[in-house]
């Protein structure tokens, strides 16, 4: 995909923030953007993002690049990250069934407020590809 | 006495990876100093991620385990969506003012 904004960087804590603030600006850009379909689709965004900077490897040597296009009918992200294959396995679709579990949620929430989120391996990136319907 | 085993914390902004490690820490010496009943106050935080979810399900248990609770206040609509779609709602008492939270523990 192209982008209509794009964001680079290394997948460290801080970027986290940078991708917060780039979803801002789309929906101060954006006026016609539904605020709840931005929100959920900037939760979706942070967890992926976050599921990278906590499992990518090697660790502190990952670098993302984040784009984001506003399209009529969606909103469509793509996170791609230069570490090593992700080895999350059946990554994602379900909650933690024990709820004072503190971690385990990060992929099965992205998979809840999106309406697709695929994974795929090329070459050697790892490319995150989300989309939310718009409302 | 009831009182002074009250305390509200009040984090701000979002409440993610970065944020979550520094709040969990400072649940963990609430409780430690005493204050076992806390109230998060949320009606200035912006944003909750699955780190923020397990910073309060971290302090949920340290109260419990301390004798006392964790409970939430005046809850954003972003971080109440959240706590719906992870079934935490479940778990995490919600109210909406710092003043009802605070009542009959």
């Amino acid at each position: 995909m192209s982008g209509d904004y794009v964001l680079e960087g290394p997948a460290v804590p801080e970027s986290l923030d940078l991708v917060h603030d780039l979803l801002e600006q789309v929906g101060r850009e954006h006026p016609d953007l539904e605020p709840g379909d931005l929100t959920m689709f900037e939760t979706a965004v942070i967890e992926v993002a976050g599921n990278v900077v906590e499992h990518g490897r090697p660790p502190g040597h990952v670098s993302w690049t984040f784009r984001l296009s506003v399209l009529p009918d969606r909103l469509e992200g793509e996170l791609s990250d230069s570490g090593e294959e992700y080895g999350g396995g059946t990554w994602g679709t379900t909650m933690p069934s024990d709820l004072l579990q503190e971690d385990g949620r990060g992929l099965a929430l992205a998979t809840a407020v999106l309406d697709s989120l695929e994974y795929e391996r090329a070459a050697t990136a790892n490319h995150w590809t989300m989309l939310r319907h718009r409302s | 006495m009831t009182e002074t085993r009250t305390a509200v914390l009040q984090p701000t902004g979002r409440l993610n990876m970065v944020a979550a490690p520094a709040f969990k820490n400072l649940v963990e010496e609430t409780v430690a100093s005493g204050q076992t009943r806390i109230v998060v106050d949320l009606g200035q935080v912006s944003f909750i991620d699955s780190s923020g979810l397990g910073a309060l399900i971290s302090g949920l248990k340290a109260t419990r385990q301390a004798g006392g609770d964790l409970r939430l206040a005046d809850v954003p609509e972003q971080v109440m969506t959240v706590l719906k779609l992870t079934n935490l709602d479940r778990v995490l008492r919600v109210h909406p003012t710092v003043v009802d939270a605070s009542r009959e523990w």
